[in-house]
């Protein structure tokens, strides 16, 4: 049995370990004995809560505990991997999954070379940010009540048919064991509350999502004033009631905190990641050192911006974690990697391998990606000679061919911008384009920038992430 | 693939936290329980570069009492009392629902095709060779093109539900699934197509979805410059390009829930002609060999064939225990009962309303992709969308964008466009002129559930705004 005797119950800081040290060990041991050149268990508990209300009643209320363990061998310069929820079976899996590797090993032509990993510090230690109210002390009766405040914030008006709020919170605690001696465990939180505002007038339904939230205990989610997060929604629902579809075109385009956000996240964070780069999959490839934006345009991405929805204080590698300059000035400056990619760069891993529990294997993600902000005052100044544009805000997604370097994203609302005015509300828009042309034609961005609304990012796998920056104007888009 | 017992062994850990829900005293309870286990192949820059498998799994309990409702889940059925005791402590804090109770023990039809031997069969070395295979076809259709994404997987999924009324349903379904993404490279310029396929049963070893990756990787290079404005046209989606929004905004649109909150843009209209009449919409959550029918639904109510929209006229809506208890105690609906359309999302939620195995079918016939073209006449044909997924389904309007899209003139096509904007409503394009296609293809879908769906071509109310 590897599991520890003693599981942690929920209730206490996570000090007890869910591996057992000695025993993972001999199994590391056996995977080199059997031709395993590199070898990790990573095991992963999570304990997390989900609450749904709709219209200021308890509709669902979901606790619950989640364990998984993945075993990562790297054999003949092949991965071959196993995951699980019965961590007992970890020695059992050893010599098949150093098998599997090799036998994917044995595909590889000859011109090809085998993975492997850069190397990295060999840590043993334990890390936790801790919160400073824990989630897993939070009772259910003091999240029903933060979520109706944000209900009354949202009701009384006669055309909001529903409104509906959510939360979400989690503590994961992950411990990582390696042949080459790496001993770690950390652990982090994460909160999560929103909301949909849903309202209705002469046959025309629309709905306003809202979200705040980010890493941390219920302290998170006592900093917003809720209250007027659900007012603000209300105000939002019931403009679009009155907006109009929007222009299509390629037009000038003013984008919110949240939109720049999404925005830098699809249309530069992902061509970034290194694992598309070496599969060929990415817009970006061979393009460090080069000018592809404008030279106002600074990005990072970062998973020690503490509070940030994407952040996490060790990567899924056990590689520590730091700010990465992807964009300088305009200049392509760095991908996002894992270890296997920064070997295949002959860069330094910079702490981006990242997994979505304890069954999946990581892969290279983002964290808290923001556009540094720039010279504008303020959104009138970024308007003012606009003779006919669009400011789009609030995200409803996006997504993006790496490959092509082409995206999309939409807003939840915006406005039609006329001889430097904000006229009428629209509805339904979404922008689209090209990494390497929208990139040179972002020519605005106020001084503040900040993280905006917390998002999820999916790419095989779901990671909660942040994004933002500042109010940021391009010179032309395509809008629909 | 899947270890000796492992059917018998869910069933003793299912029984495990039955118990505990009896010694709860609770009035009524159900429960679910998965345990998968599976290999799978990633391929990445024209190569396998990764061989995992494993298992997985965990159960998911709910507790009724007074119609109030309480859940949990779990992993290791250790901790059963525990979640018992949190389901319960949740329940009493729920509002009750008049007249909501877990449905007791009806007969449900045998649903065949749900397993296939060969997969269990199959081993890590075979889906190897079946790997090899495909990315030797990909090279021999077209050796500029790369394999940059995707893989092969197989897995076999014991589950269970049983709940005190008597409803007790096991069983064994397997699933083998294939996705790529195939890129060209030509002078720098790329362009390419991801294209997947699943089935209960083995898939081919080189399945259909190849030679469309390969295809439509080719089709849209060299790619027409054009100076036009955004305008209205008619727009062929084959069925990869359809389905995610026809998924997004048609099957919410008939939930029972969504209807009688006057959320569905098809709310107050039961009985009307809400799409083109030579349309029809069925469901039929007892497909054989579908991805998501079955003898039951995730609460055990027997799962059946239904028409949601017969010839266009608006016929039927999809309803769970809950939500119908729920509809009918808020006074919104007179009455309503489950249609056997709770479907579960695993194991770490209770029951939603869904489709199962969505069927879009004409009256009229059905054409050629030709003659397809040639009825469009000018136009574009559509074989994949960006931002699906921001779609509102309150209301059918999308805008999206496809940089897989060709052009046609006069019936035939002329080349391909970079990048172009796709936007319109599609409860309103469904009701202009519609022409269904002859190649029915199932296609996965981000609500629930499958969609069965052809090419489609709509004359009306879409947009193309091109980059």
């Amino acid at each position: 049995m590897v599991m520890a005797a003693k599981q942690t119950d929920g209730h206490h800081p996570m000090t007890t370990r869910f591996l057992d040290q000695e025993k993972v060990r001999k199994a590391l041991d056996s995977a080199q004995s059997f031709g395993a050149t590199y070898a990790e268990v990573r095991v992963v508990a999570l304990t997390e809560s989900t609450v749904a209300m709709r219209d200021g009643a308890l509709e669902k209320a979901i606790p619950g505990q989640e364990l998984g363990m993945t075993l990562r061998v790297l054999a003949d310069g092949a991965w071959g991997v196993h995951s699980t929820t019965d961590l007992a079976s970890l020695s059992d899996q050893i010599e098949s999954t150093t098998r599997l590797a090799r036998a994917v090993a044995k595909r590889r032509s000859s011109e090809e070379g085998p993975k492997a990993l850069a190397e990295v510090p060999i840590i043993q230690d334990e890390t936790h940010w801790r919160s400073k109210l824990d989630v897993r002390h939070t009772e259910l009766d003091e999240k029903i009540r933060l979520m109706n405040e944000m209900h009354s914030g949202a009701i009384g008006h006669e055309d909001i048919v529903s409104v509906r709020t959510g939360w979400s919170d989690e503590h994961i605690h992950t411990e990582l064991m390696t042949t080459e001696g790496m001993d770690r465990v950390w652990s982090f939180q994460r909160s999560l509350i929103h909301g949909m505002v849903t309202a209705r007038r002469d046959g025309e339904v629309v709905s306003y999502r809202t979200r705040h939230g980010g890493q941390g205990g219920l302290e998170v989610i006592h900093d917003c004033d809720l209250v007027e997060l659900g007012e603000s929604a209300q105000r939002a629902a019931l403009r679009l009631l009155n907006a109009e579809r929007a222009p299509s075109g390629k037009l000038p385009l003013i984008a919110d905190k949240d939109l720049t956000g999404v925005y830098i996240h699809e249309a530069l964070g992902h061509p970034c990641e290194a694992d598309l780069v070496a599969a060929g999959d990415s817009c970006l490839d061979g393009k460090l050192g080069q000018q592809i934006g404008n030279e106002l345009v600074t990005v990072v991405d970062d998973p020690t911006m503490m509070g940030g929805y994407g952040a996490y204080p060790v990567d899924d590698e056990g590689v520590d974690t730091r700010e990465k300059v992807l964009i300088k000035n305009g200049v392509l400056t760095e991908y996002l990697n894992h270890r296997e990619t920064a070997h295949h760069f002959g860069v330094e891993p910079n702490g981006g391998a990242r997994a979505q529990d304890g069954l999946h294997h990581p892969l290279v993600r983002m964290s808290n990606t923001m556009i540094h902000g720039g010279t504008h005052a303020d959104m009138d100044e970024l308007m003012e000679d606009i003779q006919y544009g669009v400011y789009a805000c609030g995200t409803r997604g996006g997504q993006v061919d790496t490959g092509r370097g082409s995206f999309q994203f939409a807003a939840q609302e915006a406005w039609l911008i006329e001889n430097g005015e904000l006229t009428r509300p629209l509805k339904d828009v979404s922008v689209s384009g090209l990494t390497l042309e929208i990139l040179k034609n972002v020519n605005g961005l106020t001084r503040d920038a900040s993280l905006a609304s917390p998002g999820f990012c999916g790419k095989g796998q779901t990671v909660p992430v942040g994004d933002g920056g500042p109010i940021m104007r391009i010179s032309e888009a395509l809008v629909g | 693939m899947l270890p000796d017992g492992a059917e018998e062994r869910l069933l003793a850990n299912a029984d495990v936290l039955a118990d505990a829900c009896r010694a709860s005293g609770v009035q009524q309870w159900d429960l679910i329980g998965f345990q998968s286990y599976g290999h799978q192949l990633d391929i990445e820059a024209g190569k396998i570069t990764m061989a995992a498998g494993g298992g997985e799994g965990g159960f998911g309990v709910r507790v009724v009492d007074d119609g109030r409702f309480g859940f949990a889940h779990l992993v290791d059925v250790s901790g059963a009392q525990r979640a018992v005791e949190q389901a319960v402590a949740i329940a009493k804090k729920s509002p009750s629902v008049a007249g909501f109770v877990l449905p007791s023990e009806q007969p449900a039809e045998q649903v065949n095709g749900r397993m296939d031997r060969a997969l269990l069969n199959m081993s890590p070395e075979d889906l190897l060779e079946q790997a090899d295979g495909i990315l030797s076809e990909v090279n021999s259709l077209d050796e500029r093109a790369v394999v940059t994404g995707g893989g092969v997987g197989v897995s076999a999924t014991a589950g269970c539900l049983m709940n005190s009324e008597g409803v007790l349903s096991a069983g064994m379904t397997t699933s083998h699934g294939i996705g790529l993404q195939v890129t060209l490279d030509a002078d720098g310029e790329l362009t390419s197509s991801y294209q997947g396929q699943s089935s209960r049963a083995k898939l081919p070893e080189v399945p259909e979805c190849v030679s469309r990756a390969v295809h439509w990787a080719q089709v849209t290079q060299n790619p027409l410059r054009l100076d036009s404005e955004a305008h209205d046209a008619p727009v062929l989606l084959t069925s990869e390009g359809f389905s995610p929004l026809f998924s997004m905004v048609v099957p919410p649109a008939m939930t029972g829930e969504k209807m009688v909150r006057k959320e569905s843009f098809w709310s107050d209209r039961m009985n009307e002609q809400v799409i083109n009449p030579s349309l029809s919409i069925r469901d039929n959550g007892v497909l054989e060999g579908g991805m998501s029918s079955g003898s039951r639904d995730a609460e055990g109510v027997p799962r059946r064939q239904q028409t949601l929209v017969e010839d266009g006229r608006l016929t039927n809506m999809l309803w769970s225990t809950r939500d119908s208890a729920q509809q009918v105690a808020e006074g919104r609906i007179d009455a309503a009962q489950s249609t056997g359309s709770a479907s579960s999302g695993g194991h770490q939620s209770p029951p939603s309303t869904g489709c199962t195995e969505l069927f879009l079918t004409s009256s009229e016939a059905s054409q050629s992709r030709d003659q397809m073209l040639e009825n469009m006449g000018d136009g574009y044909v559509v074989n994949s969308v960006m931002g699906a997924h921001t779609a509102n389904p309150s209301s059918g309007d999308f805008s999206v964008t496809t940089s897989s899209i060709l052009k046609v003139e006069g019936g035939e096509i002329v080349g391909a466009l970079k990048q172009a904007g796709l936007s319109g409503n599609l409860a309103k394009a469904l009701n202009g002129a519609v022409v269904l296609g002859r190649d029915v293809r199932r296609q996965g879908s981000y609500s629930s559930g499958s969609m069965h769906l052809p090419d489609v071509l709509l004359m009306d109310g879409l947009r193309i705004n091109p980059a």
